[in-house]
């Protein structure tokens, strides 16, 4: 009887670890998307739909440059990274600059974003098929065992990687001439453009660094998880949702909302089967815009 | 054989007339862009399926499924009371994930991604609707029905204050109308078609599964109810003709069906894209998209 009680319990840590660490690397991604999202969000001021479809498809782009077209591989993820930069860049000058410039409201920005996605979605498809890829880097290394949970390296640098990055984009955001313009431009543009910040410069940078957040994201993707053209919306949403539960507009929110979701989502199909993943996110979303719409540390955010 | 194809075209406009007329009624005059429209359309499709499985009559499924629909619209609506703009279109579309996540996972009672089949088709007038033709005249007899009750609903003195509380809802409030109950009233009409559209399509097509109800089965409607114009029911019904048969030459240009699907997705986006730039306002709209 003592011995079943404490296999019991040996599984219960086994799963409770393990559940733990898959928390974490989905918390280290979504970090990512949230961040680059929160940028683009707190400047422009309106919802980015196709930042998902620019993740899905600049993983599209590191699968066909390193698995297709076998390039080296920290090529392939510069490549990956400029890429990425570019087509927000681009998707901000072709569709929502001259949409702005007719005054259009930030619903219509966001239905445009929208369009773009599917845009996206249905490109990939029609490149790269609908069946999933899945990119087999150092597969062949043995996992390092935590108390009978498994975690790769390559999950390991995944972590490490996203929250080094991160500190970056922060040190970015915080201490350098572009990062407090950009801060001003999402606290009050009018102000911002009377001090001589011009906005629409602010805007595209904006979209160029957050994009480049998604590129890197990107590939974390598509080495830690597969690749599906239909990605990109549930993962916009995971973005949003980690950026609203920190507290939209700042860094070190978006870090610990996309953790936080990490681990609700990892522990909450402990009880549900695993397709309610997704769901539990919506409802998490949907939580935080109800009781707290300005996030877990209550940042006040001027809209 | 050509009119065989003719007819299942007629049959998908007036299923899709009436799913854009009531996402018309959310948007045009509730003044909520509801991006989750489409989970109406499923709950009334699955909520159909299952009663219609127990041998009851075609117009209770319907209409139960109809208001099966509508009490989730009422709940929803009633949940983000507070919300606006942005936020309220996340949400809704987020309901519609949530709503998907049940259809797929709830498998004791949809039968999760395996889907649901042999729904049978109901006698009409005493003719049984196996025959496309008479399906057609069903159909276009409920869309009849559905389109002038909702365009009753609006040219009423009751849409004149959905319309009050759409524009500036803080003079409607102080001119004594319960401001919030017009919005639930609405929200759940508009659910209500959405679920009497979802019977129609399950009953029609006989075989319902997850994968008709996501984001992308909502993007033609949402096109349709944008191209029309907002507040303008004809812009609705004009438009429901063209998106419907617009992408069709496609299936005969000798694609592989793997590449028709997503070309007509990226004509529908390269539309919508291009309507939001030339014609905000849609060709017929009384309103612009805030």
């Amino acid at each position: 009887m003592y011995i079943a009680f404490y296999y019991g319990n040996m599984i219960f840590m086994n799963i409770f670890l393990q559940l733990l660490i898959n928390s974490l690397i989905a918390g280290a991604i979504y970090s990512l998307i949230a961040c680059g999202f929160s940028l683009i969000y707190s400047t422009n001021k309106f919802i980015h739909f196709a930042h998902g479809g620019v993740i899905i498809f600049s993983s599209y782009i590191f699968y066909t440059l390193f698995s297709l077209l076998h390039f080296e591989f920290y090529l392939s993820c510069i490549l990956t990274v400029i890429f990425a930069g570019l087509f927000g860049y681009s998707i901000n000058l072709i569709i929502y600059t001259p949409l702005r410039k007719k005054k259009a409201s930030s619903l219509i920005l966001l239905v445009a974003g929208l369009g773009v996605l599917i845009l996206t979605e249905s490109l990939s498809l029609i490149f790269w098929g609908a069946d999933v890829k899945t990119i087999n880097y150092i597969d062949n290394i043995q996992g390092l065992s935590i108390f009978g949970a498994i975690i790769t390296p390559l999950q390991l640098i995944i972590i490490i990687f996203s929250l080094v990055f991160l500190i970056f984009f922060y040190l970015l955001m915080k201490k350098t001439r572009l990062g407090k313009a950009m801060r001003a431009v999402s606290d009050n543009a009018n102000v911002a453009e009377i001090v001589g910040i011009s906005t629409t410069k602010i805007y595209s940078k904006a979209f160029i660094i957050g994009s480049i957040v998604a590129g890197v994201a990107s590939i974390l993707i598509s080495l830690e998880q597969n690749i599906e053209s239909t990605l990109g919306t549930s993962l916009m949403i995971k973005g949003f949702t980690a950026a609203v539960i920190g507290g939209l507009g700042s860094v070190p929110g978006a870090i610990l909302g996309a953790y936080f979701l990490g681990l609700t989502e990892n522990f909450g199909i402990w009880y549900l089967p695993s397709g309610y993943k997704d769901a539990i996110a919506f409802i998490l979303l949907f939580l935080f815009l109800l009781f707290r719409p300005n996030g877990i540390l209550g940042i006040k955010y001027n809209s | 054989m050509v009119s065989t194809y003719f007819i299942h075209l007629l049959i998908l406009i007036g299923i899709y007339g009436i799913l854009a007329v009531s996402l018309q009624l959310a948007v045009g005059f509730g003044g909520f862009l509801n991006l989750g429209h489409i989970a109406y359309y499923g709950i009334g499709a699955y909520t159909f399926t299952l009663l219609s499985k127990h041998e009851i009559n075609f117009w209770l499924c319907l209409l139960l499924a109809g208001i099966f629909s509508a009490f989730f619209g009422w709940l929803l609506a009633a949940a983000v009371r507070k919300l606006k703009g942005d936020y309220l279109a996340l949400v809704t579309l987020g309901f519609s994930f949530v709503v998907y996540a049940v259809f797929q996972n709830w498998t004791w009672l949809t039968n999760g991604p395996l889907g649901i089949s042999g729904i049978t088709r109901p006698n009409f007038l005493g003719f049984s609707t196996n025959n496309n033709n008479i399906y057609f005249i069903l159909v276009f007899f409920i869309f009849l029905i559905s389109y002038f009750f909702i365009y009753r609903v609006v040219t009423s003195p009751f849409g004149k204050v959905v319309e009050a509380v759409r524009d500036d809802e803080l003079s409607a409030k102080s001119l004594g109308k319960r401001t919030f109950k017009i919005k639930l009233i609405t929200f759940s009409t508009s659910a209500f078609f959405a679920g009497v559209a979802g019977s129609l399509y399950a009953s029609y097509i006989t075989y319902i599964d997850p994968s008709s109800f996501t984001l992308a089965g909502i993007i033609p409607v949402i096109l349709i109810v944008i191209i029309g114009g907002l507040g303008s029911f004809h812009g609705t019904l004009l438009a429901t003709f063209f998106i419907i048969l617009l992408p069709e030459p496609l299936r005969f240009m000798g694609f592989s069906s793997s590449i028709v699907g997503p070309a007509r997705q990226i004509i529908y986006a390269i539309i919508l894209l291009a309507t939001l730039y030339y014609k905000p306002k849609g060709f017929y709209g009384k309103l612009d998209l805030e």
